[in-house]
């Protein structure tokens, strides 16, 4: 628990003490406040169904700065401590397998939440300025927090288990940026096709993040995508863990 | 406090370190000698829980290095080859992150950073960023991190590679001064240091232990024979001729000719004192003599020769 927590500061403390860190925030900041006013001058072109957080987060343009972002955050949790062999230093410490891995990982769980601080005030802000009661409410809000956070911690154990896998940098974001696109267009395809047997539509919905951000920022909460990231982030997360442990074995 | 016995690793199609065993006791300075490839980073590797022996077994301390793990781990303040830093930090912020990681904390862990930077000579550049040293400093890095926690033993994988003469002098002083409180186990290719600094020497060959014993011994051991250097005014060949004739000489050879000059080098058999002989012969020849010595046998000769029987590993 300790040691956990010391590198938890030291994961922080390195990535807040780089420029990208400034720089990622920044532009995926921008690109989201563009995006939010693109989809409140849509909404106010005429009148629209949905609410503003629904617009927002059905909005295929916002997950595409998830592509980025989460390349960026995770790449070099290890990539870099191997190529600078720094990780040896680190494992010959008395220090757990899994009090570095859940360091670094939450560590960067945590930068991630930083980012998307600045995109959840959007709303308040608008309906402070605009004082448009209607535009959401507060269980849309939610739900849709609670699926950024779960869609976020699924992807961070994505590029956690990239950035084991190498010790160069670009490559593990590389992965990450195909892991994350593969499975939010998995999700995506498969929430528009509509097969006949309507199990197999149950099957595919249950693995698909646009149908989960669809209800939960309709403000419906319900525990199978809740399930479903917390399980796979574990499973990404084991298998990191025992990648890493495997370096003893290498032949 | 080490003991090793039946160490093997092996990676794809060949042995690293093969079958070693070897045992260093409390207090001691062990030097780990051999040529490059030899196993020396894998055998330490393993002492210091990265790798996990083939076959074999390591404990520290009667600790099992598999078994118990971390807490042979605390026992053991480590420098990797190359010295590996973080080079982001500052070096206070960067000993006192490694002395938390060792388990130290509040007043303690000030303390212990104060202390490690004091005698490792870092007290003037702690505000500085680590990226920023040049390789002398950032090795004393190293080596502070090493013994921040005040481990018993120190294992060091080359500490002073890559130095200049005089960083070469003040660590071998340090790492000296340093045995009197740690037990220390170091992997060099400098044998001068290892001379001087340690009380036992291994030596280690494409994964196999060839030697165990004091640099003294293993010099002696080596030694039948002596070599004596001789530079004399005359045509070298026919010198060396001469030289060849006279009884005990096994080998003559010419090191090298400065004008008149011949600067011979000649091997013998047995304990016969050459000098001797070689100083008659010159008189008879009326050579004149500028330079006539015996040369000692080194560690390095005592090395060479043992690494040479079978072979330099790829
Ligand atoms: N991960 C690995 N996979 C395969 N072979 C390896 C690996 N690491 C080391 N080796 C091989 O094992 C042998 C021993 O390497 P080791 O690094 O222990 O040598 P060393 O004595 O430390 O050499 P040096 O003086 O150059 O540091 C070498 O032949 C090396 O190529
Ligand atoms: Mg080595």
């Amino acid at each position: 628990m300790r040691t956990w927590w010391i590198i938890y500061l030291k994961e922080l403390r390195s990535f807040f003490l780089s420029p990208l860190a400034f720089i990622v925030m920044a532009l995926f900041t921008f690109l989201n406040g563009w995006l939010f006013i693109g989809v409140v001058s849509a909404m106010r072109e005429k009148a629209m169904p949905y609410s503003l957080v629904y617009q927002l987060f059905g909005s295929g343009w916002f997950w595409m700065g998830f592509f980025i972002l989460f390349p960026l955050i995770t790449m070099r949790l290890f990539a870099e401590e191997k190529k600078m062999g720094t990780f040896e230093g680190l494992m010959t410490a008395p220090v757990r397998t899994i009090e570095v891995l859940l360091g670094k990982y939450s560590a960067a769980v945590t930068v991630y939440l930083a980012m998307i601080v600045p995109l959840l005030l959007f709303f308040p802000i608008f309906k402070m300025i605009t004082e448009q009661e209607g535009a959401y409410n507060a269980g849309a809000l939610w739900g849709s927090i609670i699926g950024l956070i779960l869609i976020g911690a699924f992807n961070t154990a994505i590029g956690t288990l990239a950035s084991a896998m190498t010790s160069n940098q670009l490559i593990a974001a590389m992965l990450t940026f195909v892991g994350v696109m593969l499975h939010y267009f998995f999700g995506f395809f498969s929430s528009l096709t509509t097969v006949a047997d309507s199990r197999w539509n149950a099957l595919l919905n249950y693995f698909s993040t646009p149908v989960h951000m669809r209800y939960l920022s309709e403000g419906l909460i319900d525990s199978r995508p809740i399930v479903y990231y917390l399980s796979f982030s574990l499973f990404l997360l084991a298998i990191t863990y025992h990648l890493i442990e495997s370096r003893k074995w290498t032949v | 406090m080490i003991e090793v016995s039946g160490l093997t690793k092996r990676y794809v199609g060949h042995t690293a370190v093969d079958d070693v065993s070897f045992s260093v006791k409390k207090g001691e300075i062990v030097g780990f000698l051999g040529p490059n490839g030899a196993g020396k980073s894998t055998t330490i590797k393993m002492l210091t829980c990265y790798l996990t022996p083939t076959a074999g077994t390591a404990t520290i301390d009667g600790l099992d290095v598999e078994r118990d793990s971390i807490q042979v781990r605390r026992r053991i303040g480590y420098m990797p080859e190359n010295v590996p830093l973080y080079l982001d930090m500052r070096v206070s912020e960067y000993l006192r992150f490694r002395g938390a990681l060792k388990g130290l904390g509040g007043r303690k862990l000030t303390a212990a950073v104060d202390e490690a930077m004091e005698i490792c000579s870092l007290v003037d550049v702690q505000r500085k960023i680590i990226g920023t040293l040049s390789k002398g400093y950032r090795q004393r890095v190293g080596l502070a991190d090493a013994l921040v926690h005040k481990p018993e033993l120190l294992i060091l994988d080359e500490p002073t590679n890559g130095l200049d003469p005089q960083q070469i002098r003040l660590f071998r002083d340090l790492i000296k001064d340093l045995g009197k409180r740690h037990t220390i186990f170091l992997s060099t290719h400098i044998l001068p240091e290892v001379e001087m600094t340690c009380n036992r020497v291994l030596i280690i060959n494409r994964g196999k232990l060839r030697a165990s014993d004091t640099p003294k011994n293993l010099v002696r051991r080596r030694r039948q024979g002596g070599e004596v250097v001789v530079d004399i005014k005359a045509d070298a060949s026919a010198a060396s001729q001469a030289i060849q004739a006279l009884k005990g000489v096994t080998d003559v050879e010419t090191e090298g000719v400065d004008g008149d000059w011949a600067r011979l080098a000649i091997s013998s058999k047995g304990k016969a004192d050459l000098t001797e002989r070689i100083h008659d012969l010159a008189v008879d020849q009326s050579w004149k003599i500028r330079e006539l010595v015996q040369r000692d046998a080194t560690l390095e000769d005592a090395f060479v020769d043992l690494v040479r029987k079978d072979g330099v590993s790829k």
